[in-house]
């Protein structure tokens, strides 16, 4: 942690643009930790402020705003992009680069998950899900987070990457030691273990190379027909694992939360199972109203940016919850509305960074919730959650989600 | 009614897809839209404009010829 970073507050924020806000604290209670980014608009704070913490950043809550900063990435960078600013970190291929440089790793990613791409492996998919709902459904209770919501998507990766099925349980302890600590020490551990089974992975797809995103990676070549250089190859399958993963499970956990305690959305999904228009723009509500991610960009150079002065190295936060609730762009914004036509929410982001993955994530969490609910058609949180399982910061959700229903 | 695509700003959502797939596609090498049918028959209308409307980037817009 460099707290140092800014002698905070630095001299071209004025003082009534600055507001002491964590972006990582979620209070003891808060049963919702997007709920710190809701209390933030509710307080009437400037719509675009500062806050000394975390190294000193910068908050815009406007989805004009966010979105141009997404859009505009002459001025807002995705390069060495951390918050706070951490030093021996990868710059993960494509994400951490902008365009032109972007390019060159995203044409390779892109075709792997277009909608015509994520649709042929549906099936596939289905079957997974299939097989992890079957493993509890008769038991009449789980806790959702590790025995769904945290597996479906790491043996989807596993799948799309080439992995064998076999290694779902190691890649599980190495997710769980990456995303669930905040012990600097033991996520660099966890950052090195995954690096070194990715290395070793892909030595051996240049060898046997097959029909999987690893080795479409690994025989890439670059304008000049050379292989990229392999340390660009690792930071891209690296990517693949941090963002594909925690992303999709806490997007998940919010949506199953929101079906255990809406028997009106449970009974809305289950009448269209043979539905999928429907079914797909009623999930694109709840991928609006459950957006995890706050982003961060990185201030080119000092600028002026719609009335306030930025400088270079600035942080900025962009939470897509808060754009997705904005009521300039949303009708009736806090109103879930499964019915909602026109939602141009931004979960997955706008501009040329948006969500590679985002075909993909939203067929996962389609599979997942038809296979369920055929399954378990109805289900309720249990009373007892135990302790408290929030947790903030550039992904938001639980450790833990006890669901139960009645056993088969 | 006819639709038109800016793929320079156009980044692959599949929104219009997703809407409307008999006015809307996506190209398997980019993911960004392809148009099958510029000119929308009056039937599709209603949908097609949804689907403009939908995208996050605006990169779809109608014309009346």
């Amino acid at each position: 942690m460099t707290r140092a970073f800014f002698p905070a507050p630095p001299d071209h924020v004025p003082a009534e643009l600055i507001h002491d806000f964590d972006f990582f604290s979620v209070p003891p209670g808060e049963g919702d930790p997007t709920e710190i980014w809701h209390d933030l608009v509710r307080s009437g704070v400037p719509s675009k402020f500062y806050t000394p913490r975390n190294g000193g950043h910068w908050v815009f809550l406007d989805y004009d705003d966010i979105v141009e900063a997404y859009r505009d990435y002459s001025i807002f960078s995705n390069h060495q992009a951390s918050m706070p600013p951490m030093e021996h970190w990868p710059t993960l291929q494509p994400v951490g680069f902008d365009p032109p440089e972007h390019n060159v790793f995203r044409r390779l990613l892109a075709p792997m998950f277009t909608p015509k791409a994520v649709r042929d492996i549906t099936d596939e998919l289905r079957r997974r899900s299939a097989v992890l709902i079957d493993g509890f459904a008769a038991k009449g209770s789980c806790d959702f987070i590790p025995e769904y919501a945290e597996k479906f998507p790491t043996s989807s990766f596993l799948y799309l990457f080439g992995m064998p099925e076999e290694r779902l349980d190691d890649f599980l302890t190495l997710a769980n030691a990456f995303f669930r600590t905040s012990d600097p020490k033991v996520k660099g551990e966890a950052v090195n273990s995954i690096f070194a089974e990715i290395d070793a992975f892909f030595r051996e797809k240049q060898k046997n190379p097959g029909n999987d995103i690893a080795s479409t990676i690994v025989t890439a070549r670059d304008a000049d027909g050379n292989p990229h250089s392999w340390q660009d190859m690792l930071n891209c399958g690296f990517l693949l694992f941090v963002a594909g993963l925690d992303t999709v499970t806490n997007t998940m956990a919010y949506i199953w939360r929101h079906l255990a305690t809406t028997p009106a959305s449970r009974a809305y999904f289950r009448d269209r199972l043979d539905d999928p228009d429907g079914f797909l723009r009623a999930i694109e509500e709840l991928m609006r109203i459950n957006a995890v991610s706050n982003i961060v960009r990185r201030v080119k150079d000092d600028c002026e940016f719609r009335g306030v002065q930025l400088r270079r190295n600035d942080r900025v936060a962009l939470p897509n919850t808060v754009a997705n609730r904005d009521p300039r762009t949303f009708r009736d914004p806090e109103t879930i509305n499964l019915d909602r036509e026109v939602n141009v929410h931004v979960t997955f982001g706008v501009g040329p960074h948006r969500c590679v993955g985002s075909h993909l994530a939203k067929r996962e969490i389609m599979v997942s919730l038809q296979e369920w609910l055929k399954r378990i058609p109805d289900f309720e949180l249990v009373p007892d959650q135990g302790q408290a399982t929030a947790f903030g910061g550039s992904v938001m959700g639980f450790r833990s989600l006890k669901l139960q229903w009645p056993a088969g | 009614m006819k639709v038109h695509v800016n793929l320079n700003v156009c980044q692959g959502h599949a929104r219009c897809e997703d809407i409307c797939p008999e006015v809307f596609g996506t190209d398997a090498v980019e993911g960004k839209c392809v148009i099958h049918q510029p000119d929308v028959p009056p039937e599709l209308e209603d949908k097609a404009r949804l689907a403009v409307r939908n995208c996050p980037e605006g990169a779809l817009r109608i014309s009346s010829r």
